[in-house]
């Protein structure tokens, strides 16, 4: 051992990679700044007695300070590292002794010479730590100057591996107390129940899941053989009996019967129904280890209870909602490189594939054998597909059913991705049959409606209720010359080339008569061209709202019938009535005009026998050449050639002139025409025109009316209108014949149409002539009260009340 | 004053023609020449010399608009007026006609038993 005068070593550095490793050392330890301990107290005692000193320290260094864990002999607890005496013992492998500080050039200006404590005398012996580290000193200080003797020295060194011993043990302790607060966190927040027994089977402990599960609390169980407090003696008889026979040694109907298995393995589970507090029965699931030290030794056992009350509730509500479901659920797992099986399938799987559940046992070969032949493989590859792309599983495919036959299932499943690659999907399939064939039976139906459609001679054509265009059967097609295009109603018109009955002005948006019952109106007959197809087509449209069935507006459908051809033959027949109609009159004129002279006398006395005969020949001949006028004008008419000289006029003697022009007509009737009340106002009429209309009402009205009766011609003025009345004292329109008056060729009674002449135009013509110059045409009648003929007419200039 | 009493009567017709002829002389104790063309009425009309000339408008060939124009180069129309039967008539060629000096245009198909009268009516304005 060197004199310490021999060491003129300056302050050893704190800042060397070494000092770092044995600062981690101290911190290893958790000693700094801990509360005093009597077990170190004891060292720093002896350590003062046996070197006889007044001041004796237990010091552990860290980076700025040494930090006294135990003193005798002095008040501060610290002091800085850089005035310590320590620093230079833990530096040094051996006891560091300072026999005469004021000798000492290293320490004779220390503060803690000069002043408090007054340090003259300082030996300390390192504490090392096993791996070697000094992590501080035990020392011992004195006033006056000295030397240990070789006795005290060695003593100093004993008492310092004591004081790493302690050190040592304490930090153990530590440890020791960590992980049990550890074990304890663990076994409290264990979601199980856990009890851990003696060898015995006596309960040491148990967490608090144990206590809620059990109803028990710790103090009532801790103490007690498990078995007894838990378990029903009947079921460890059982199982006793069954364990005996399987392992093949006596196994009593005590702890043993969850200790004996552990025999075979490591770990036992089986299932239980543990007594609660209350007196029910918990089912759980128990898991049984041994626990074992060091030596192997048997110390005990931890014992696991997983609650299967919830999972049993759980499955029961599972089996009830299954139950509820009409079809069948399963769980399927699915391997690409083994065999697939069902974890579970509810008991729909009898209705569905007319397996059992036991008959499945999980297994996927004979649901895969249920499915009809030409089905399988589509079904295979579908499932592989939804597999590989983790995509949701849908299949329609048909079983044979061992009772009921051929049925469509349709199954869903929503794939999950296992972590060893496998696929467990969750699903369910149901039996379609009924709606299949409600489905097959509909698309039989629409099939059917589609073939109506094609073969009817009609165009149809529909558009949903926004306006977009869905059909388009076939005729449509073709007199369109084009399909279904993605346009807006008001595009329709012009893509389509839809044009007015007269075949040259084109459709406004809202004349077309399917946008029309888009909009919710009925059109019935509206006469309209289709110009895209070649010639002209002329075609009647009707069109309707669609609704479906709770009311909603779905859309709108319009049908169009082609009367191109109609058109032509009425054009044909109006030509050909024309034409005959000419042929006839020049003929008719010298007939008729023949036997006015003779029936005149000029060629002579007529013989009193034939006036009868060329009376009717007369009469007949006329009634002829009314007939061919009539058909003459109905012609310009419709061809629109009839010409009207429009002139302003005054209505006054326009009534006059038709009272004289048709009073030797009603005198042969025996009726008396009569000129009633007529204001004086003027009307813009083709006076011709009028006159035959006031003719046509004139002898009409004398035609019908009882021999002696009269007929009156009046007029009055009322909203800037005149209405001209011809009112007679006939038998008036019957109910059936009002609608049809003002058609042509209509006579109320075609047994009567002889007696009374007349063509069936004259009202027809009359009607057509009003309306051309701006009026309307009307009658009033009640039947056996007479009839009454009016026309009305816009008033030209001022209009003054009749007086 | 002059009495209406020659009438250069065309018509194509043969039946109105006859109707026609028999209706004016029975009737209106005319003196009727009935032609059945308008070449035949401008062969006639000079030889004739007729006090009034009534015609169809609608003739074969030559239409009585036409015919006008041709027998104004053969008589004086201011002084024998043409009157015309027709049964459609357009009011501008009516202007023209009256331009030729056509006087009145009758309807047709007209009444036999009144034609004689109306001729006389027309007559009688010009001369009465």
């Amino acid at each position: 051992m060197e004199s310490p005068q021999q060491s003129t070593t300056p302050m050893p550095s704190t800042a060397q990679p070494r000092e770092l490793s044995r600062l981690a050392a101290l911190l290893r330890y958790e000693i700094l700044d801990t509360p005093e301990d009597s077990a170190f107290d004891d060292f720093t005692a002896l350590a003062a007695q046996m070197c006889d000193t007044p001041i004796a320290l237990i010091s552990l260094v860290d980076d700025r300070r040494q930090w006294f864990k135990s003193r005798v002999g002095l008040d501060v607890s610290e002091t800085s590292r850089e005035i310590s005496f320590c620093t230079y013992t833990i530096a040094g492998d051996e006891i560091f002794e300072v026999p005469d500080t004021l000798q000492d050039p290293r320490f004779c200006n220390n503060p803690l010479v000069l002043g408090e404590p007054h340090i003259r005398f300082y030996a300390g012996t390192p504490l090392t730590s096993p791996d070697g580290y000094n992590l501080g000193t035990l020392c011992v200080i004195d006033r006056q100057p000295r030397r240990l003797s070789p006795e005290q020295r060695e003593t100093l060194e004993r008492l310092g591996r004591q004081v790493i011993r302690l050190f040592e043990q304490h930090l153990l302790a530590h440890r020791h107390a960590e992980q049990a607060a550890l074990q304890q966190a663990i076994l409290d927040s264990a979601s199980s129940a856990v009890l851990v027994t003696r060898p015995d089977g006596v309960v040491t402990s148990v967490n608090p899941t144990a206590e809620r599960l059990l109803g028990y609390s710790e103090q009532a169980l801790v103490g007690h053989p498990l078995t007894a407090a838990l378990f029903r003696p009947e079921a460890l008889q059982r199982r006793a009996l069954l364990l005996s026979s399987e392992l093949q040694v006596p196994v009593e109907a005590d702890f043993s019967v969850l200790s004996a298995p552990l025999h075979r393995g490591r770990r036992d589970m089986s299932e239980w129904r543990l007594r609660h507090q209350n007196g029910n029965e918990v089912p759980v699931l128990l898991g049984v280890s041994a626990i074992h030290d060091e030596q192997e030794h048997l110390r005990g056992y931890l014992v696991n209870a997983y609650d299967l009350a919830y999972q049993e509730q759980l499955q029961l509500r599972l089996q009830q909602i299954a139950a509820q479901v009409p079809g069948m659920l399963f769980q399927f797992h699915w391997r690409a490189d083994g065999p697939a099986c069902f974890p579970y399938v509810s008991e729909g799987v009898e209705q569905i594939y007319g397996l059992s559940p036991g008959q499945l046992a999980g297994s996927f070969a004979p649901i895969v054998g249920r499915v009809h032949g030409p089905d399988r493989s589509a079904l295979l590859i579908s499932i592989r597909k939804a597999a590989s792309e983790l995509t949701p599983w849908h299949s329609e495919h048909r079983v044979e059913h061992p009772h009921k036959g051929l049925i469509w299932v349709e199954a869903r499943a929503t794939p999950l991705q296992q972590a060893d690659g496998s696929v467990l999907w969750h699903g369910f399939v149901t039996d379609i049959t009924a709606r299949k064939a409600e489905q097959l039976e509909l698309d039989k139906q629409q099939e059917m409606n589609r073939r109506l459609l094609e073969a009817l001679s009609e165009a149809v054509i529909a558009c949903d209720a926004e306006g977009n265009l869905t059909l388009f059967n076939e005729k449509a097609k073709q007199w369109h010359g084009a399909d279904v295009a993605p346009l807006s109603p008001s595009e329709w018109a012009h893509h389509y080339r839809l044009y007015r009955a007269d075949g040259v002005t084109p459709l406004e948006p809202e004349e077309i008569p399917l946008r029309r019952a888009l909009n919710g109106e009925h059109v019935i007959d509206h006469e309209m061209v289709l110009l895209s197809n070649g010639a002209p087509r002329h075609v009647l449209s009707n069109a309707d709202p669609l609704y479906t069935s709770d009311g909603q507006r779905m859309g709108a459908v319009v049908v169009l019938h082609d009367i191109t051809e109609r058109k032509r033959i009425e054009r044909l027949q109006r030509e050909f009535i024309s034409t005959v109609s000419h042929e006839l009159r020049t003929p008719l004129t010298s007939i008729t005009g023949a036997l006015a002279l003779i029936c005149s006398n000029v060629m002579g006395e007529v013989p009193e026998s034939m006036h009868e005969l060329l009376e009717i020949a007369q009469q007949n001949s006329q009634r002829l050449s009314a007939l061919i006028d009539d058909l003459l004008d109905m012609d310009k008419l419709h061809a629109g050639k009839m010409r009207f000289d429009m002139l302003e006029q005054p209505l006054q003697p326009q009534l006059e002139l038709a009272l004289r022009s048709n009073g030797s007509y009603a005198e042969r009737h025996g009726v008396q025409l009569h000129l009633g009340a007529c204001p004086p106002v003027n009307v813009t009429v083709d006076a011709m025109r009028l006159q035959q209309v006031l003719s046509n009402l004139l002898s009409n009205a004398a035609k019908f009316s009882p021999a002696g009766e009269r007929v009156e011609l009046s007029a009055q003025v009322s909203d800037g209108r005149v209405r001209v009345s011809v009112r007679d004292q006939g038998p008036g329109i019957s109910d059936e014949f009002r609608a049809r008056v003002f058609q042509k060729f209509a006579q109320a009674d075609s047994s009567d149409s002889r007696q009374q002449g007349g063509t069936g135009l004259g009202l027809a013509i009359s009607k057509e002539l009003i309306e051309h110059m701006g009026g309307q045409i009307g009658f009033e009648s009640e039947p056996s009260q007479g009839a009454c003929f009016w026309f009305e007419l816009p008033i030209q200039g001022q209009a003054k009340e009749s007086p | 004053m002059k009495q209406l009493k020659r009438i250069l009567h065309v018509e194509d017709v043969p039946s109105i023609q006859v109707v026609t002829r028999i209706a004016l002389e029975k009737l209106g104790g005319f003196e009727v020449l009935s032609c059945q063309s308008g070449q035949a009425a401008l062969d006639q009309v000079q030889a004739f010399a007729p006090d009034l000339i009534l015609l169809d408008v609608m003739l074969p060939q030559m239409d009585g608009i036409e015919l006008v124009r041709q027998l104004a180069d053969l008589v004086d129309l201011q002084q024998t007026p043409v009157v015309f039967l027709t049964g459609h008539l357009q009011p501008e060629r009516l202007q023209e006609l009256r331009q030729l000096g056509v006087r009145q245009v009758l309807g047709k198909p007209f009444d036999p038993l009144q034609l004689a009268t109306q001729l006389r009516q027309i007559w009688e304005a010009e001369h009465g």
